[in-house]
C-alpha cells in the first residue's frame, strides 16, 4: 500500500518535473529529478528482446538503463514489479487527436475558384500548408481513451483536404503541447477526398488525382523557377512537405493502387493508410511495395434472418465480414510490412477485442507487437525516441500484468513521458469465474458467474434455473454485491473480501434487515461460445478470395492471395479447338460454315475444315454444331467499370483527368457484358464539357486488376462533347455559370484551348532541345490540360466526341480543319445522316446508337437509319451502348440496322465488332476472325443477330472468361456461399454478438450526362 | 425479297385509305395469339372485324367476296400488340417539360384521367406501330395513386376516336419500404433506409380506398370526384393496377386489395414476383412484368433475372404481359416485341412470348373478347410482318390494321431516312 501513496506522490511531483523553462512559474519552482526504478519485471525491450527479471531506471522523461544487472542510483524510488510485466507504449500513425473541429462551408450553386482569401494556390482542397503542430492543443479526454489501450504516442494531422499539410508526432501525456509534441511535422498527409473543400473541382476521382498530379508538377516547377512570376503559399508549403515520410490514406484495396501509380510517377514512396480490404488483392498490393497503415474496424455480423432483407447484404459484404479479421495476418504472412491504427474503430474499446479477433485468424503476437511500437517509429522517423524500451527513448511504457494480448491481461499504468497514468490498481483482481455462492440461512448451493470486462463486470446469480442479475462492486480485496432474489420483495446486499485465490466471504444483510454469512468459492473459468475456437487453437475457417471479390468473382490461377488455390488438373488449358462451326470473319471470306478454329496462346491459329484433336495436353474441345462463332463485341462508348465519377464537369475542360487511373475492376457490369459477348469496351469520360476527359480500352478481364484490363496497344483517346449536356440546358436552373451556355461559347472553349495547346506544344519542344543541349534551362511549368490538347495536335490522341445536331459536328470538323486535326470519331452523332458526306471528306468515323431518340431537344430528328445510312455512305460506323443494360444486347441493337435501313447481316455485325475495331485504332489486333489476331471471340447458341442468341462462351485472349456452363454453377455457388456465411452470422449474433442492419448498395450505372445526380439520358 | 417489299408497299398504299373495305389474307404464317399458328392461313376482315380465320391447305373461299386481297405467302400475321402501362402520347421529348403531361402534383389523384391529355399527332406513336405495336395503355405516372388509365388505338384523328378502352383502371405506387439517397462520397446510390413515411404512406391509401368505398355505397349526395371515380373498382368494372417490385411490397398490396374486395387486381412490376407466385395464382392476380431489357438489382442476382422472369412466371402458371416503363418509355415501346423475343430465348416459347404482349396483355386489360388474338368476331386489330415480327432482324409490318382500318406505316424518320437518300442518291 505504501508503494501506491509513494505512486501517487510521485505523479503530483512529476508533472511539475515537465514544467516548460521558458514560463513563469506561480509560485515555489518544484523540479523534480528524481529517478525511478522498475525491478523485478518482465521487459518487453521490442518485439524481438525480452528481459526476464529486469529492471528499468527512468529519469527526467527518459529511459536511463534496460538490462539485467543494473545499480540501482541512489535516491530512486524503486516499484517491484514481480510478476509484471513492462512493454514499451504504443504508437497510433494515424489520429486526428487533438485537432480542431472541421467545418465544411455551405456549398449551394457553382463554385468555381477557391474561397481560401490570400496568395494560396488555386485549389481549396490543397491544404498544403496547414501544420498540425500549430493547430494542436492537447485533450485529455481523447487521450485517455487511447492511453487505456496502451498508446503513448500517435500521429495527429487534419483529415481535410487532398494534400492535408504537416502532421505532428505528439505523446499521450497531459501536459503542456510545448512538451508533448516530440516530432512538431512528423508527416505529409494526401488522400482522394477534397474534404471540406466547397469548390467544385475536382468533383470525382480522377479529378482528384489529376489535381493531386498537376500540383506536383506546380510545385516543381515553383521550386525552379528562379524568375517568380508569382508567390504561392499553397506550393512552397508542398515543396516543403516533400522531406517527411508521405502518408495517403486510400480507403480502397484499388486506391491503394492507383496512390501507388502516382507515386512511382513522381518518384515518392507513399505510407498507406488502407481499410482492411488489402486480402483481396494481396498480390497486386504485395507488387505495390508500399507500407501500410491498417486499421482492424472489423464489421458486425449483419441483420440476416429475414430471408427477403438479407438480399440486401451483398455477398461481397458476407464476405468481407467472415474475412476482415484475416487481413493483417494476410499481410504479416506476405511481408508487407504494416503497423495497426485505431482509426476507424467505431468505439476504441474494441481495440483488444479485434485485435485479438486477428490474432486467433492467424496474425502473430509478434508481428502485433511490431506493428504498434516500432513498425509506426520507424514510419515517422521517431524511433529513437519511442517504440522500444531503450536508454536514451522516452520513458513511454505500459505496465501489465502479463502477455497484453490475452484477454485476462490487466494494464496497471500507462507511463508517457516518464509521468504514470493509472488505468487499474495493481490489485485488481480479476474476479471473473463460476463461484459456489452460499448465502443466509438456506445453505442450499447457489452459483455466482462474473463476466464481462474487468472495467465494467456483469454478474449472475444463479439458483437453481433462475437467473437473477447482480450489481457488484470490486476495489482492491473489497467486494460488494446487491441483487433480488426473485421470490422475495427488496434487495439482499452482501459486502465482504476476496483474496488471490479468488475465495470471498463476509456479511450480508437480507431485505428484512437480518444479518446473515455469505461465501464464494471459485469453481472454474467461464468459457464462452466464441472462446471455443481460440483455446482449440484451431485457425478459424472461411471462403476462398474471389477475384474480384464480388458476386461472379472466382478464385484466379495467376494469384496465390494469401491461401493459394490449386486448380483443379483437370479444368486447365492452354488452347481452345472449337469444331464443326459457323465462323463469321468479318474478312473477305465472309461466313464459313462447319468449320473448325484452333486458339491458343491468346492468338488464333488457325481455321480449317477439319482440324485432328491437338496433341497439346490442355486444348480445350468445343463442339460448335449448329453454333456460330463471332469476333468479340467492341463497344465504342461504355461507361461501366469507373470508380467514384465518370464526369469532371466543373470546368469546361478537363483534358487532364484520366479514366485510366479509376477503371474499377470490380464492377459486376464487366461480367454481365461478358455474358452478352462483349470483350472489349472504350471507358469514356462523361459529356458534361466540350473537352472531356481521356479514355481508357480495357479487355474484359474479368478478375484482372484495373491495369492489367486496360490494352495496352491502344492509342491514347479523349472524349469531346457538344451540345445540351456541355451548355448545361438539363441541369436546372442553378447551372447557368460554367462557359459555355451556347453552342457558340461551345465553339471558342475550343478554339481558345487548341489555341493555347499550341502555343504550350511550341513552348514544350523548345524546351525539350534546350534541356538537350545547354542542361541548364529555365523551368518549364507542365501543363497536363494543355499537354493532353496537344496530343491531339501531335496525332498522339484521339477525339471521340459526343455530338448530335449537324450544325456542331460541323462545326468541330471546321476547328478541326482549321487548327490541324481530325476528329476520329463522333460518337451517338444522331444528326450524322445529315452531314455524311462533310464526315466523309473530313475523314471521320461514327458511333451511334440504333434507335435512340426523343429524350431530349437535340435528339428530335435522329432517326434509326442513321447507322446504315452512315455505312452505305462509306464512313466507319459502329453502334455503342453507352448503358450498362444495352451493352450486354449489342448484338440485338446491331441487328436493328438490318430492319432500319437493310443493311446486310455481315455489315451489321460489323457494327459492333470490327468497325468499333477500326475506330478505336485496334482491327489489326481484334474485330475479325483471322489466324493471328487476338483470340477475342464469342460461341453463339444462334444466329449471332437474332434476338433468340444466347452467348454461351466469350473468349479474351484465349481464355475463356464467360461460360454459360459455368455461370450456372457460379449461381449455385453464390447461393451456397451466402447460405453458409449467413448460418455463421446468424450463430454468431445468438452468441451475443451485436449486430447491423442490412442495407442495399446498388451500383451507380453511368451515362454520359452522369453527374452527383441522375441527370438525364444521352 | 427486296422486290417483294417494295411491291407490297405499292399495294398498301392502294387501300390505305380504305374504311370498310373488306380484306382477305392469303397464305400468310398466321400467330394466333393462343398458342396455334397456322402455317397457311385465310383471315377475312370485314366491316373492322376478322370474320374468317381458316387453314388454306383444307379450307376454300370465295375469293370475291373481298374487295381486297393481300397475298401474304411466307409472310408472318400477328395479333395487334398491345403495350400496357405507358405514356405514349404523354410525353414528347423527356427534357423538355412543356412537352410532359404525365405527372400531375399530389399523392392521390385517382381522378386524372390519362385519355384527354393523349396527343394521337405525337411524333413516337407512327414509329411505334411501325413494329406491330397497335394497342397501348395509356398511363399517368406518380404519387400515390397516379391516376386514371385508358386503352387507346394508336391511330385516330383525336383521342375520342382513338379510344378503346376509356378509364380502364386506376394507378396505384405502393409505398417504398426502403429508401435509398445518393451517396456523394462513394458516388454510389447510398444505403437503403426503412422508408419511415411508409406506414402513413399505406395508411392514406388505406384510408382513401375505405372513404371511397363508403361514399360510394352511401347516399352523400355532394359530390367528390376522387371518391367517385373509383368507383368502377369496387364493382369490377375497373382495374386497379398495383405498381410494386420488392416482394414484401407485393405482398403488402395483395392484403391490401382483398381487404377492400377489389374485383381485379393486377401487379405492375413484380420484380419480385417469381418469388410468390403461389401467393399471385391464389389470388388471381395477375403480373405486367418489369421492362425486360433491364439489368437485375442484385449483383448476385442471376445475370438474366429479368430476361426470364417472363419464363419463371409462365412456368408457375400466373397470368403476365409485357411492359416497357422506364428510362425513355415512350420511345422505346416499338422494342416491346423484341423484348417478347428475348423473353423467348430465355424459356418462353416463341407463341407464349407472343402471347406475353397481346392475349395475355388483352385479357389483364381486360380487352380479351374483342382483340389479343386472330379470332373470328375480334376486331381486325393485326399486322402482317415479312418475318418473325419478335425478332429485331426480321420484324418488317408491311399492312397493320386496326379496327379493320389499314394504318399508314410511313413515319417522319422514314422521311428524313427518304430525304438524305435522295440528297446523297443513295440506291
Amino acid at each position: 500500500m505504501k508503494k501506491h501513496i509513494l505512486l501517487f506522490a510521485a505523479f503530483i511531483a512529476s508533472i511539475y518535473a515537465f514544467a516548460q523553462e521558458t514560463y513563469p512559474v506561480n509560485g515555489t519552482t518544484n523540479i523534480n529529478h528524481v529517478a525511478y526504478a522498475f525491478v523485478n519485471a518482465k521487459i518487453i525491450v521490442d518485439a524481438d528482446q525480452t528481459i526476464d527479471n529486469g529492471t528499468l531506471i527512468i529519469q527526467d522523461g527518459l529511459i536511463k538503463a534496460v538490462g539485467t544487472k543494473i545499480n540501482l542510483p541512489k535516491g530512486a524510488v524503486i516499484i517491484d514489479l514481480k510478476g509484471k510485466s513492462i512493454y514499451p507504449s504504443f504508437i497510433d500513425a494515424y489520429t486526428n487527436y487533438g485537432m480542431p473541429e472541421i467545418k465544411k462551408g455551405n456549398s449551394w450553386g457553382v463554385q468555381m475558384n477557391s474561397n481560401i482569401k490570400g496568395a494560396y494556390g488555386w485549389n481549396q482542397s490543397i491544404k498544403a500548408d496547414f501544420e498540425a503542430h500549430k493547430n494542436f492543443v492537447s485533450d485529455s479526454k481523447q487521450a485517455e481513451e487511447l492511453r487505456k489501450l496502451g498508446f503513448g504516442t500517435v500521429l495527429t494531422f487534419q483529415k481535410d483536404g487532398i494534400v492535408r499539410g504537416a502532421a505532428t508526432a505528439v505523446t499521450l501525456a497531459d501536459t503542456k503541447e510545448n512538451n508533448t509534441i516530440i516530432n512538431e511535422k512528423a508527416a505529409a498527409m494526401y488522400s482522394f477526398d477534397k474534404g471540406s473543400s466547397t469548390q467544385d473541382y475536382p468533383s470525382s476521382l480522377m479529378g482528384s488525382i489529376a489535381l493531386l498530379r498537376q500540383t506536383y508538377l506546380d510545385a516543381d516547377w515553383y521550386k525552379k523557377d528562379k524568375t517568380k512570376k508569382e508567390v504561392n503559399i499553397s506550393l512552397d508549403a508542398f515543396n516543403n512537405l516533400q522531406a517527411l515520410p508521405q502518408i495517403f490514406e486510400a480507403n480502397d484495396k484499388l486506391n491503394i493502387l492507383r496512390a501507388d501509380k502516382i507515386a512511382d510517377e513522381f518518384k515518392t514512396n507513399y505510407i498507406i493508410k488502407t481499410n482492411g480490404t488489402e486480402y483481396q488483392r494481396l498480390d497486386d498490393i504485395k507488387a505495390s511495395n508500399c507500407k501500410l497503415i491498417v486499421p482492424i474496424n472489423f464489421p458486425l455480423p449483419y441483420d440476416v434472418e429475414d430471408v427477403y432483407d438479407s438480399r440486401n447484404v451483398s455477398l461481397t459484404e458476407l464476405k468481407h465480414w467472415e474475412m476482415a479479421p484475416v487481413n493483417p495476418f494476410a499481410l504479416e504472412k506476405y511481408f508487407i510490412q504494416f503497423a495497426i491504427t485505431t482509426a476507424d474503430l467505431k468505439e476504441k474499446k474494441d481495440f483488444y477485442k479485434n485485435l485479438r479477433k486477428a490474432i486467433s485468424f492467424g496474425l502473430s503476437e509478434k508481428q502485433a507487437l511490431k506493428s504498434l511500437t516500432t513498425i509506426p517509429a520507424q514510419m515517422l522517423n521517431i524511433a529513437d525516441k519511442t517504440g522500444a524500451l531503450k536508454a536514451g527513448m522516452l520513458a513511454n511504457f505500459i505496465i501489465t500484468s502479463g502477455n497484453v494480448f490475452e484477454e485476462k491481461t490487466i494494464i496497471y499504468e500507462n507511463w508517457i513521458q516518464g509521468n504514470p497514468y493509472k488505468i487499474n490498481e495493481y490489485n485488481t483482481i480479476d474476479a471473473r469465474g463460476l463461484y459456489n455462492f452460499v448465502y443466509g440461512t438456506d445453505r442450499n448451493s447457489k452459483q455466482l458467474k462474473i463476466e464481462g470486462e474487468i472495467e465494467k463486470l456483469k454478474v449472475t446469480v444463479l439458483i437453481d434455473t433462475a437467473k437473477t442479475n447482480a450489481d457488484i462492486s470490486l476495489t482492491g480485496n473489497l467486494v460488494s454485491i446487491s441483487f433480488s432474489q426473485k421470490d422475495i420483495a427488496g434487495v439482499f446486499r452482501l459486502s465482504g473480501n476476496v483474496n488471490a485465490d479468488l475465495k470471498m466471504n463476509g456479511k450480508g444483510q437480507a431485505p428484512d434487515g437480518s444479518w446473515f454469512e455469505w461465501t464464494a468459492t471459485y469453481i472454474n473459468a467461464i468459457v464462452a461460445e466464441t472462446k471455443k475456437d481460440s483455446t482449440k487453437k484451431t485457425q478459424p475457417k472461411f471462403g476462398e478470395i474471389y477475384y474480384p471479390f464480388t458476386a461472379y468473382g472466382k478464385p484466379l490461377d495467376d494469384r496465390e492471395g494469401f491461401s493459394k488455390v490449386v486448380k483443379d488438373f483437370k479444368t486447365r488449358y492452354d488452347a481452345i479447338l472449337i469444331k464443326h462451326v459457323t465462323v463469321w470473319t468479318n474478312e473477305a471470306e465472309g461466313v464459313l460454315k462447319n468449320q473448325d478454329v484452333y486458339i491458343t496462346e491468346g492468338r488464333i491459329v488457325r481455321i480449317a475444315d477439319n482440324i485432328g484433336a491437338p496433341k497439346l495436353a490442355f486444348a480445350k474441345v468445343i463442339d460448335g454444331t449448329g453454333k456460330h462463332l463471332t469476333p468479340g463485341i467492341i463497344d465504342e462508348h461504355s461507361h461501366i467499370a469507373i470508380s467514384a465519377g465518370v464526369n469532371e464537369g466543373t470546368q469546361a475542360s478537363s483534358a487532364e483527368v484520366r479514366i485510366g487511373d479509376v477503371v474499377n475492376s470490380e464492377d459486376v457490369n464487366i461480367y454481365r457484358q461478358l455474358s452478352g459477348g462483349v470483350t472489349m469496351a472504350q471507358l469514356l469520360h462523361g459529356s458534361a464539357n466540350p473537352i472531356g476527359g481521356q479514355s481508357a480500352l480495357i479487355k474484359l478481364r474479368w478478375g484482372k486488376t484495373p491495369e492489367e484490363m486496360k490494352y495496352d496497344k491502344a492509342d491514347g483517346f479523349i472524349k469531346f462533347a457538344l451540345g445540351e449536356n456541355v451548355k448545361q440546358s438539363n441541369w436546372g436552373d442553378m447551372n447557368t455559370i460554367r462557359f459555355p451556355q451556347t453552342r457558340m461559347g461551345v465553339e471558342q472553349v475550343y478554339y481558345d484551348y487548341f489555341t493555347r495547346a499550341k502555343e504550350y506544344d511550341i513552348k514544350q519542344k523548345a524546351f525539350g532541345s534546350q534541356t538537350k543541349t545547354k542542361g541548364e534551362a529555365p523551368a518549364f511549368r507542365r501543363d497536363l490540360e494543355l499537354e493532353a490538347v496537344a496530343e491531339i495536335l501531335n496525332k498522339k490522341r484521339f477525339i471521340t466526341c459526343h455530338s448530335y445536331v449537324q450544325s456542331e459536328i460541323n462545326m468541330l470538323m471546321h476547328v478541326g480543319d482549321s487548327m490541324g486535326f481530325k476528329v476520329n470519331t463522333f460518337t451517338h452523332i444522331l444528326e450524322g445522316y445529315k452531314v455524311a458526306d462533310k464526315m466523309k471528306t473530313h475523314g471521320a468515323g461514327a458511333s451511334t446508337f440504333s434507335d435512340w431518340w426523343a429524350y431530349k431537344m437535340e435528339v428530335k430528328d435522329a432517326i434509326p437509319y442513321n447507322a446504315a445510312l452512315l455505312t452505305q455512305m462509306g464512313i466507319t460506323t459502329a453502334i455503342n451502348s453507352d448503358d450498362a443494360e444495352m451493352g450486354r444486347r449489342l448484338n440485338q441493337e446491331a441487328a436493328k440496322a438490318m430492319k432500319y435501313g437493310e443493311l446486310s447481316e455481315e455489315e451489321a455485325l460489323k457494327l459492333v465488332t470490327l468497325n468499333p475495331a477500326k475506330l478505336l485504332h485496334v482491327d489489326n489486333r481484334v474485330g475479325s476472325i483471322k489466324v493471328g489476331k487476338d483470340a477475342d471471340l464469342v460461341l453463339w447458341s444462334d444466329h449471332p443477330l437474332s434476338v433468340y442468341a444466347k452467348a454461351e462462351k466469350t473468349i479474351v485472349d484465349g481464355k475463356i472468361y464467360f461460360d454459360n456452363e459455368e455461370d450456372s454453377k457460379l449461381r449455385m455457388e453464390i447461393e451456397k456461399e451466402r447460405a453458409r456465411i449467413i448460418q455463421k452470422m446468424i450463430e454468431e449474433k445468438k452468441g451475443g454478438s451485436e449486430t447491423q442492419k442490412p442495407s442495399f448498395k446498388r451500383k451507380k450505372l453511368y451515362e454520359c450526362d452522369s453527374m452527383e445526380h441522375d441527370y438525364m439520358h444521352e | 425479297m427486296k422486290k417483294t417489299i417494295f411491291t407490297l408497299l405499292i399495294t398498301a398504299s392502294l387501300f390505305s385509305n380504305a374504311q370498310n373495305k373488306s380484306i382477305v389474307i392469303l397464305n400468310a404464317v398466321a400467330h394466333i395469339g393462343n398458342d396455334s399458328v397456322i402455317q397457311n392461313s385465310i383471315i377475312g376482315i370485314r366491316n373492322g372485324k376478322i370474320t374468317e380465320v381458316l387453314d388454306a391447305t383444307n379450307a376454300k373461299i370465295e375469293l370475291s367476296n373481298y374487295d381486297e386481297k393481300i397475298e401474304a405467302k411466307g409472310m408472318h400475321v400477328y395479333p395487334a400488340f398491345i403495350a400496357p402501362n405507358s405514356t405514349l402520347g404523354l410525353t414528347e421529348i423527356e427534357a423538355v417539360r412543356a412537352t410532359n403531361d404525365f405527372r400531375d402534383v399530389g399523392s392521390t389523384l385517382p381522378n386524372v384521367r390519362s385519355i384527354i391529355a393523349y396527343n394521337t399527332d405525337s411524333k413516337i406513336i407512327p414509329t411505334v406501330r411501325t413494329n406491330g405495336v397497335l394497342l397501348a395503355q395509356i398511363t399517368p405516372r406518380g404519387g400515390l395513386v397516379s391516376g386514371t388509365s385508358s386503352v387507346m388505338m394508336l391511330n385516330g384523328w383525336n383521342w375520342e376516336d382513338a379510344a378503346y378502352k376509356t378509364d380502364d383502371g386506376i394507378h396505384v405506387n405502393w409505398p417504398k419500404m426502403q429508401t435509398r439517397s445518393w451517396n456523394d462520397n462513394e458516388q454510389t446510390m447510398g444505403a437503403s433506409e426503412k422508408n419511415k413515411e411508409y406506414t402513413k404512406q399505406v395508411n392514406e391509401l388505406k384510408k382513401l380506398f375505405a372513404d371511397a368505398k363508403a361514399h360510394n355505397e352511401s347516399d352523400i349526395s355532394e359530390k367528390n370526384l376522387r371518391f367517385e371515380s373509383m368507383k368502377g373498382i369496387f364493382n369490377g368494372s375497373q382495374n386497379v393496377y398495383i405498381h410494386a417490385n420488392n416482394v414484401k411490397e407485393i405482398t403488402e398490396a395483395i392484403y391490401f386489395s382483398k381487404s377492400y374486395s377489389l374485383k381485379k387486381m393486377v401487379i405492375v412490376g413484380g420484380k419480385d414476383s417469381w418469388m410468390i407466385t403461389d401467393l399471385l395464382k391464389e389470388n388471381n392476380v395477375s403480373v405486367i412484368v418489369n421492362r425486360v431489357h433491364d439489368l437485375p438489382d442484385y449483383a448476385e442476382d442471376d445475370v438474366d433475372l429479368p430476361f426470364k422472369l417472363p419464363a419463371l412466371l409462365q412456368k408457375a402458371e400466373v397470368l403476365f404481359c409485357l411492359n416497357n416503363e422506364g428510362d425513355m418509355e415512350a420511345m422505346g415501346t416499338r422494342n416491346l416485341p423484341f423484348m417478347a423475343g428475348t423473353a423467348a430465348a430465355y424459356g418462353l416459347t416463341k407463341e407464349q412470348a407472343l402471347k406475353s404482349i397481346t392475349i395475355n396483355t388483352a385479357k389483364i386489360l381486360g380487352i380479351d373478347n374483342t382483340t389479343g388474338s386472330i379470332e373470328s368476331g375480334k376486331d381486325a386489330n393485326l399486322f402482317i410482318s415479312t418475318g418473325d415480327a419478335l425478332d429485331m432482324k426480321s420484324n418488317n409490318v408491311q399492312h397493320a390494321f386496326i379496327k379493320g382500318v389499314a394504318i399508314d406505316l410511313n413515319n417522319e424518320q422514314k422521311a428524313l431516312y427518304d430525304k438524305y437518300k435522295k440528297k446523297y442518291d443513295i440506291k
